[in-house]
């Protein structure tokens, strides 16, 4: 599909491909919408059946003396329920398993964005579902277990009269857009990275093809592809990084936004 | 069952479409154009804004999610931490023996070293019990000595006393003759036993 002499297309990879088309219907929020199992219904399940896949294994046979993948699971599941434990505290352990299956499912997606053809939450979709998701979980907790009291997030303790209209003005925002940065954040990250790296990998192809005219191009084609292929491995491993990372850092706000309605009035 | 397949093939149609307009990018006539970007739902651009594909990649996420977050919180997260609080407790079972095993290696040594004392102390009673009895009977043993070597003194000073009490008295029959005799020879005359004795006794004072 992709001729190495046509133009740059580093959107391409973020196309939705039907594989199996069921038609379209008409849905009250969505409008029309094509129902059909996709590329990206596709790379959801191959993140999915990996995660299963994994903790089958990390816990079929577990020993009190860790083998390796054993450890390696180990200390996924130790690093976010420390995580849980430092920021929730002690009622941490009840929304571990929440903020454990938002971090290994983005990650499974991020990482295997830079291993298949297609990146998950490089979709709006998918990354606005988990902030959405994120945020509806603080609310319902927030409702439970404070009621009407959960409001008092909004009303910083210690704050002058006076200040009081703007502040909470101020604050009912950011709550509000809680989702919107949860959403974007993870989402411009993988956007950012894959159309670097796209962009980047066809420099590759076309300066090659370039040098592959010979005589003066081959001299200013060879050292460019050459050069741009360096940054397409350079990028990749930074891409690794920033896949761990975001999925690392969507678990810590969701834990930061959890904390704010369990432990509301005495952690302020 | 016509139905579905007419909006099938539109779906393909239209997709298709949009993706070669995609490709063609700027060669594309201004009818696929149109198309693509009502395929697009009027927002151009990107992909992901393709808001035909919103509902069924949030659902199937939703659903895949809420599976996932089953298997992590009733068989994943309880089979981990069952192997954590287990390694806690032998962990601690084994700190606990092992500060048992310190505590009865140190009650032990100081056993020892009580032991120790003790045999040193009977040891030093035992010699010093016997240094006095050895002292003890050394010196009755010379006191015995003392006694008999005096006792012995004592006879021979009395066997001397007598042998010279009696030698005195000899002399002093010597010293009567031996008078008679030189007044006999100065004096021709016999001089009085009587006389002599009381002489001679005079002189012995």
């Amino acid at each position: 599909m992709a001729e190495p002499s046509g133009p740059i297309q580093p959107i391409h990879q973020f196309e939705i491909t039907k594989l199996v088309d069921f038609g379209r219907v008409n849905l009250p929020v969505f409008g029309p919408t094509d129902l059909a199992f996709t590329n990206s219904h596709l790379a959801m399940t191959i993140a999915f059946l990996l995660i299963v896949l994994f903790m089958t294994a990390v816990t079929a046979n577990m020993k009190v003396v860790p083998g390796r993948l054993q450890a390696a699971g180990e200390s996924l599941f130790g690093m976010i329920d420390g995580l849980a434990e430092s920021i929730i505290g002690h009622e941490g352990r009840r929304y571990f398993p929440f903020v454990f299956t938002v971090f290994s499912f983005i990650l499974a997606m991020n990482l295997l964005g830079l291993l298949l053809t297609f990146t998950v939450t490089s979709q709006l979709a998918i990354t606005a579902a988990f902030g959405v998701l994120t945020i509806l979980l603080v609310l319902v907790v927030g409702f439970a277990r404070n009621g009407l009291g959960f409001f008092k997030l909004f009303v910083p303790s210690g704050v002058p009269i006076v200040l009081l209209p703007v502040i909470v003005l101020i604050e009912f925002v950011s709550f509000l857009l809680r989702p919107i940065t949860l959403a974007l954040r993870l989402f411009g990250n993988m956007l950012g990275g894959h159309v670097a790296l796209s962009v980047f990998a066809s420099f590759v192809v076309a300066l090659g093809v370039y040098a592959g005219h010979g005589g003066a191009s081959l001299l200013v084609g060879a050292p460019g592809a050459a050069l741009s292929m360096v940054m397409v491995v350079a990028l990749t491993a930074l891409e690794v990084l920033v896949a761990f990372l975001q999925a690392f850092v969507f678990a810590v706000l969701t834990c930061i936004y959890l904390n704010d309605v369990v432990n509301l009035g005495h952690g302020h | 069952m016509a139905d579905t397949d007419n909006a099938t093939a539109a779906g393909t149609v239209e997709s298709a479409a949009a993706r070669s307009a995609l490709h063609i990018g700027q060669g594309a006539t201004p009818e696929t154009t149109t198309a693509t970007r009502e395929a697009q739902g009027g927002a151009g651009g990107l992909p992901q804004f393709q808001f035909q594909h919103w509902a069924g990649q949030i659902g199937y996420l939703l659903v895949l999610f809420f599976i996932l977050y089953l298997l992590m919180s009733r068989v994943f997260a309880p089979r981990i931490r069952r192997v954590f609080d287990e390694r806690s407790r032998t962990i601690e079972e084994a700190l606990a023996a092992a500060r048992k095993v310190q505590a009865e290696a140190s009650a032990q040594a100081e056993e020892a070293r009580k032991a120790l004392a003790d045999a040193r102390a009977r040891a030093q009673r035992t010699a010093a019990e016997a240094k006095a009895r050895a002292e003890a009977e050394a010196k009755a043993r010379n006191a015995q000595l003392e006694a008999e070597l005096n006792a012995r003194l004592a006879e021979a000073e009395a066997r001397i006393r007598a042998s010279r009490d009696s030698a005195m008295a000899n002399v002093a029959a010597i010293a009567g003759d031996i008078a008679e005799a030189i007044v006999d020879k100065l004096t021709g005359l016999a001089a009085p036993r009587e006389a002599v004795d009381q002489a001679v006794a005079k002189l012995q004072g």
